[in-house]
C-alpha cells in the first residue's frame, strides 16, 4: 500500500494540472460574454448561418471520410504488402502539415495553372470561395483521424471470425457487413466523431480556400479583427456549446452501444 | 517492485524536465541580456522593406534583435489596444488607424513617412493579360467569368481603398453606374482578409485580377495596370478629389457603420506608450526615418517616402523623442 500511495498522488496531481490547464481558459471564454450579448449574437442571422455551415460541412467531411475511408482502413488492417508503411505515412501526412500549407497546396492544384484545376473548371466545379472547397479542405484534414481509428477497429476483430463466416458459405461482402463491420462499429463511430471534431476546429486551411462563405471559426476571426474581443467571444461561446452538446450526444451513443453489448 | 520501478522512472523524468526548464529559462535570460528585442507590428504591405531594414539595422546594431509581426493595420492596432500584446513600434498602412485606435491611450504621436498607390495586378495567365490597359480595365472587370477581388474593407485599408478607386473611376471615365456594375461582377467569395492573401490566388490561377498597393505588385514581381493619379489615391495633390469617394465600413460593433473618405495612401508610424524597450525602438526609428537609411530602402521597393517625414502639428512635434525631432518636419 505504501508504495502505491506515492504513485496515486502523482496521478491525482498531474490530473488536476491537466484539468486546470484545459478548463481555465475554456471557463474564461464561456463566462466572459454577457447574457444580452449572447442573446443578440444567437439571433444574428450571419452567426447562425456560419455555425450551421460549420456543422454541415464538417458533417459532410466525416461522411465522405466514412464512405471512402472505410474500405481502405479495412484493407490496411487485413492485407500485408510491401510499401504498406509508406501508405500509412501518406495517410498521416495531413496531420503533420501546417494548416495554411494545406490550403495553399489545394489552391495550387485547383487553379487554372494546373490540369486538375482546368478539368474541374470544365466540369463547372469551383474550389476557391465555395462550399465544395470548404468540404474538400475539411475532408483532407479529417481523413487520417477516421482511417486510423477505423483501421484499429478492424484490427481488433479476429480474422478467425471472418473465416468461420466464409466457411459457412457467406460471401466476402456479407461477411464484412454482418461480422466485421458491426464488431468494429464502435471504433468506426469514434473515428467519425474525431474526424468531425477535427473538421469543426479547422481554421488555417479554410481561410485560404474560402473567406466567404464564412464558417464559424473564420467568422470568429473576422469579428475579432473588425470589432475586437467583445464581439468574437459570443460567437465562440455558441460554437463551443454546440460542439460540446454534439460530442456529448455522440459519446453517449457510443457508451450506450458498449453497455448494450 | 514493478510499481517502485514506475514511480522511480516518473520521478527521474520529472526531475529531468525540471532541470531542462530551468536550463531553458536561463538560456532565455542570457539571450535577452545579450540581444535586446524591439517588437514591431506593421502593415502587411510593409513586410518586404521592413525585412530589408531589419537586416541592415541589425548588422550595425548586433545587440538588438528586431522582431516583426505583419498583419492588417487595424488588426495590429487591436492586438495592442484589446489584447494588450507587448509592442514597441506600430506602423500602419493608413496613418488614420493610429489616430483612431491608439492615440491618446496607447501612443502620443503619429509620423507620416511614406506613400503608395493602388494598382490592378495580374499575371501572364490572367484572362485578357495581353490587352488590359488604363483605358479598358473596367470593361474587363465587368466581363462575366472574369475573377477579380480585393481585400475586406472592414479589416484592411487596402480593401476600402480599392472600393474608393472604383468610385473615383466612375467619375473619371464618366460612366454612370460603373461602380455598381463592377461590384455586381465581384461575388463576395473573391474578398479576402488581407490584400497579400490575393497574391497566391493570382499566382495559382484561381483569380485573374486583384487590387494591390503598387509596392506589393513590385515586390512580388506581378504585372500591373497603373491608373491615372486622379483615381489611384497616390498623390496628395488630388486629396480634394479623393475626398469625394466614401466607403461604409464596420463600426465599433456589428451592424454599425462608419464612413471613411478617400485620402492619399499615407503610412504612419508610432512608438507605443508602454513599449518594453523604448530606447532601442527610438534607435530603430532614427534609422528608419533617415533619408539615407530606411527611407532609401522604401524608395527602392516602390513605396515613395516623405523626405523628411512629417507630423501634422507643432504640438505633436514637441512630444517626439529628442533624437527624432531633427528628422521630422511639421506639415499638414
Amino acid at each position: 500500500m505504501r508504495t502505491r500511495e506515492l504513485f496515486f498522488w502523482v496521478m491525482i496531481s498531474s490530473g488536476i494540472v491537466i484539468m486546470a490547464f484545459i478548463l481555465l481558459p475554456m471557463i474564461q471564454l464561456m463566462t466572459a460574454p454577457s447574457f444580452s450579448m449572447l442573446g443578440k449574437t444567437i439571433k444574428d442571422a450571419d452567426v447562425l448561418r456560419a455555425i450551421w455551415l460549420s456543422v454541415y460541412t464538417s458533417g459532410l467531411a466525416a461522411l465522405i471520410a466514412f464512405v471512402l475511408g472505410t474500405p481502405l482502413a479495412y484493407l490496411l488492417s487485413r492485407a500485408k504488402f510491401r510499401g504498406k508503411g509508406i501508405i500509412e505515412s501518406v495517410i498521416d501526412l495531413p496531420i503533420v502539415i501546417p494548416h495554411p500549407v494545406v490550403g495553399i497546396a489545394i489552391l495550387s492544384i485547383a487553379g487554372r495553372n494546373h490540369w486538375v484545376g482546368r478539368v474541374l473548371a470544365e466540369l463547372g466545379i469551383r474550389i476557391m470561395g465555395s462550399v465544395t472547397g470548404i468540404v474538400t479542405v475539411l475532408t483532407f484534414v479529417g481523413l487520417p483521424f477516421y482511417i486510423n481509428a477505423a483501421r484499429e477497429g478492424f484490427e481488433s476483430v479476429p480474422p478467425r471470425l471472418e473465416r468461420v463466416s466464409r466457411s459457412l458459405g457467406a460471401s466476402m461482402v456479407s461477411t464484412f457487413f454482418r461480422i466485421t463491420f458491426p464488431l468494429a462499429g464502435r471504433s468506426i463511430l469514434a473515428g467519425g466523431v474525431m474526424c468531425l471534431a477535427r473538421a469543426v476546429s479547422e481554421f488555417g486551411a479554410v481561410v485560404i480556400i474560402a473567406y466567404h462563405p464564412m464558417i464559424a471559426p473564420v467568422m470568429i476571426y473576422e469579428r475579432f479583427e473588425a470589432y475586437g474581443l467583445k464581439y468574437s467571444q459570443p460567437v465562440a461561446f455558441w460554437l463551443v456549446l454546440l460542439c460540446l452538446v454534439l460530442f456529448l450526444v455522440l459519446r453517449m451513443l457510443t457508451l450506450y452501444r458498449k453497455r448494450g453489448r | 517492485m514493478k510499481r517502485m520501478g514506475i514511480v522511480t522512472l516518473f520521478v527521474i523524468t520529472m526531475v529531468f524536465l525540471f532541470f531542462q526548464f530551468g536550463f531553458a529559462e536561463k538560456q532565455e535570460i542570457e539571450r535577452k541580456t545579450v540581444r535586446k528585442t524591439v517588437i514591431i507590428f506593421h502593415a502587411g504591405s510593409l513586410s518586404v522593406p521592413f525585412e530589408e531594414m531589419e537586416k541592415r539595422f541589425e548588422e550595425n546594431h548586433p545587440g538588438i534583435d528586431i522582431q516583426r509581426e505583419a498583419g492588417g493595420s487595424t488588426k495590429c492596432a487591436r492586438k495592442i489596444a484589446d489584447l494588450g500584446k507587448p509592442c514597441d513600434i506600430m506602423a500602419s498602412a493608413d496613418y488614420k488607424v493610429i489616430d483612431k485606435l491608439l492615440i491618446p491611450d496607447y501612443a502620443d504621436w503619429n509620423i507620416r513617412f511614406a506613400t503608395n498607390q493602388l494598382v490592378l495586378c495580374f499575371t501572364d495567365t490572367s484572362r485578357h493579360a495581353e490587352e488590359v490597359n488604363t483605358q479598358n480595365w473596367h470593361e474587363i472587370l465587368r466581363e462575366p467569368g472574369i475573377v477579380w477581388g480585393h481585400s475586406d474593407p472592414n479589416l484592411d485599408p487596402c480593401g476600402y481603398r480599392s472600393l474608393m478607386v472604383l468610385q473615383l473611376a466612375e467619375k473619371y471615365y464618366g460612366i454612370p453606374g460603373l461602380y455598381d456594375e463592377l461590384i455586381a461582377n465581384r461575388p463576395s467569395e473573391n474578398v479576402r482578409p488581407k490584400s497579400v492573401d490575393l497574391i497566391s490566388l493570382l499566382q495559382t490561377g484561381n483569380m485573374d485580377y486583384a487590387w494591390e498597393y503598387r509596392s506589393v505588385g513590385v515586390q512580388h514581381g506581378l504585372r500591373f495596370v497603373t491608373l491615372p493619379d486622379e483615381i489611384n489615391l497616390g498623390s496628395y495633390r488630388f486629396d480634394d478629389l479623393y475626398d469625394t469617394a466614401v466607403v461604409k465600413v464596420a463600426g465599433k460593433e456589428p451592424d454599425t457603420f462608419m464612413e471613411i473618405r478617400g485620402k492619399s495612401v499615407t503610412y504612419g508610424i508610432t512608438l507605443i506608450n508602454d513599449a518594453p524597450n523604448p530606447d532601442d525602438a527610438v534607435l530603430f526609428l532614427n534609422y528608419l526615418l533617415d533619408p539615407d537609411g530606411g527611407l532609401a530602402v522604401l524608395e527602392s521597393m516602390g513605396q515613395p517616402p516623405f523626405v523628411p517625414a512629417r507630423v501634422p502639428s507643432g504640438d505633436m512635434a514637441n512630444m517626439l523623442p529628442d533624437t527624432l525631432k531633427s528628422l521630422i518636419e511639421v506639415r499638414q
